[in-house]
């Protein structure tokens, strides 16, 4: 039985890719004979590409009425998150994981939006329908909408690495804090904390300037290598920086050079359950240069008391940094 | 209609005639796979016989069921071109006798060469491409409802050929499934 199951499984899926090739641009002779070999090795194969080919046929014979139901829907779509469109990411494991993933009714294309939102500890990898990836960090969210002329994304409190497709008539914009990051094609970081933004960029152009007409303050031209700080006051500041570093929390390390212990904290914060909080101000504004594995908390914390002097101790809410 | 019947054969069949009836249901699912529905290739089946039937079968054929599939697919390829025309025509045609009724679209007549679809199928089917994986749901609608060839879609998506290949295998996959229980 399972085995009969198993076979029919198998000659659905080899159906559909029969089908889905012989719609091939390149169709020739050799397509031919190997469809007619595939069909004589199993009865069940026959069965298979009978029973796609009938939906097919429907589909061919209904398509202007399901684009236009389905542009319908776009047309109504009245609510921003419909429950019922909740989706498993790729079959229920990003669910698990705690990545909800909502799609608007509209998402089948034309101007769809779709938001990603990551949990503490989570990292998601995300193609988008232009086959750019998106690499959310913990505790982030994405908003994104495509419509025929241009790809935009907000990014709301959060960090991302872009790696965007070449695309000129569809130029990408990610909005952060009050910011517009505009590209053609290319890879960056952008990170916005609290009204802190950083965009970092390992290929391509990038430009940063104002979102809308209220915004102020110049864009900006970023090439490779280079991060801009914007500080919540609005200034900003150009570097020369290693891209890998900014992106290495994608591989779950967190590289620093020089930055506060508070700072490195609030990272520490958004990956891990028992919160950290440090006992005097002071001691947040020492300065940290290393690379932290993000494997688990303690070793993490041991870690870190071997780079400064440093202790942690169980707190009411979870832990408690000390001078050593 | 197409040939089928023994009635139909010659007392003596040219090798080439023998390999058609060997593999008539073969080619009809082939040929199928890019036509409207099993009529149309019904009909560029019957049109492969005339042609066979009437090439000089004199020659010999080495390689018979490879001529055949070759001349399957340059009869899709001139069928593909002659139907987008004519389903041009008839969405044109289609406009002109369209009236409002109550603020929907009615169609006064449906196409001849239209099969009729419930309201209730077509919501079925638009749900089911709307509950696809967003890259794959819009693969889909582009290649098959919107008519892109898959280099077209690949182009407009930004990802390869072999990609959107995939992406519409498992589509036909999973609305099969669905739809066909």
């Amino acid at each position: 039985m399972a085995g009969t199951l198993a076979h029919k499984d198998r000659a659905a899926a080899e159906a559909g890719a029969w089908l889905a090739r012989l719609q091939g641009d390149g169709l020739d002779e050799r397509d031919g004979l190997e469809f007619e070999a595939w069909l004589g090795a199993a009865p069940a194969n026959r069965a298979a590409y009978e029973k796609a080919l009938s939906v097919w046929h429907e589909f061919e014979d209904g398509a202007d009425a399901i684009l236009a139901e389905l542009s319908d829907r776009t047309r109504r779509a009245p609510r921003p998150y419909l429950p019922r469109r909740w989706l498993v990411g790729a079959g229920g494991a990003a669910l698990a994981a705690g990545l909800a993933l909502a799609v608007l009714p509209s998402a089948v294309m034309q101007a769809s939006a779709e938001t990603y939102v990551t949990g503490k500890g989570e990292r998601r990898t995300i193609t988008l329908a232009d086959g750019s990836v998106v690499d959310l960090n913990a505790e982030s969210r994405l908003q994104v909408s495509f419509s025929r002329g241009a790809r935009r994304v907000v990014l709301g409190d959060g960090e991302a690495i872009f790696d965007v497709t070449h695309d000129a008539k569809r130029p990408f914009t990610v909005a952060a804090s009050d910011r517009v990051v505009r590209v053609v094609g290319t890879q960056f970081d952008v990170r916005s904390r609290k009204g802190h933004l950083t965009v970092t960029v390992a290929r391509g152009k990038v430009q940063v300037g104002p979102a809308g007409r209220s915004g102020t303050g110049l864009a900006m031209q970023l090439t490779p290598g280079q991060r801009l700080d914007v500080a919540e006051s609005g200034r900003a500041e150009l570097k020369s920086v290693d891209p890998q570093e900014t992106f290495s929390w994608r591989a779950g390390r967190l590289v620093y050079r020089s930055q506060p212990l508070a700072d490195v904290v609030a990272d520490l914060n958004r990956q891990f359950d028992r919160q950290i909080e440090i006992a005097d101000p002071e001691l947040g504004k020492m300065p940290i240069t290393g690379v932290i594995v993000l494997d688990d908390q303690a070793a993490v914390m041991t870690r870190l008391s071997l780079m400064l002097p440093i202790r942690s101790v169980p707190s009411e809410r979870g832990l408690l940094l000390l001078r050593k | 209609m197409a040939p089928s019947g023994p009635s139909e054969r010659r007392a003596v069949d040219s090798p080439l005639v023998e390999a058609f009836f060997e593999r008539r249901e073969n080619l009809l699912l082939f040929l199928a796979a890019r036509t409207r529905c099993m009529a149309t290739a019904e009909d560029l089946l019957q049109d492969l016989f005339v042609k066979l039937s009437t090439t000089d079968a004199g020659a010999e054929v080495k390689a018979p069921a490879a001529l055949l599939y070759r001349m399957a697919t340059n009869l899709l390829i001139d069928h593909v071109r002659s139907a987008q025309r004519s389903s041009r025509r008839s969405a044109e045609w289609r406009r002109d006798t369209r009236v409002q009724l109550a603020g929907e679209d009615v169609s006064q007549e449906p196409a001849a060469d239209e099969a009729i679809i419930s309201r209730e199928r077509i919501r079925l089917l638009a749900d089911a491409v709307a509950d696809l994986p967003p890259q794959m749901g819009r693969a889909f609608r582009l290649h098959k409802l919107e008519g892109l060839s898959q280099a077209q879609t690949a182009q407009a998506m930004g990802v390869s050929t072999k990609m959107i290949e995939q992406h519409i295998a498992a589509a036909v996959r999973r609305l099969s499934e669905r739809l066909r229980p």
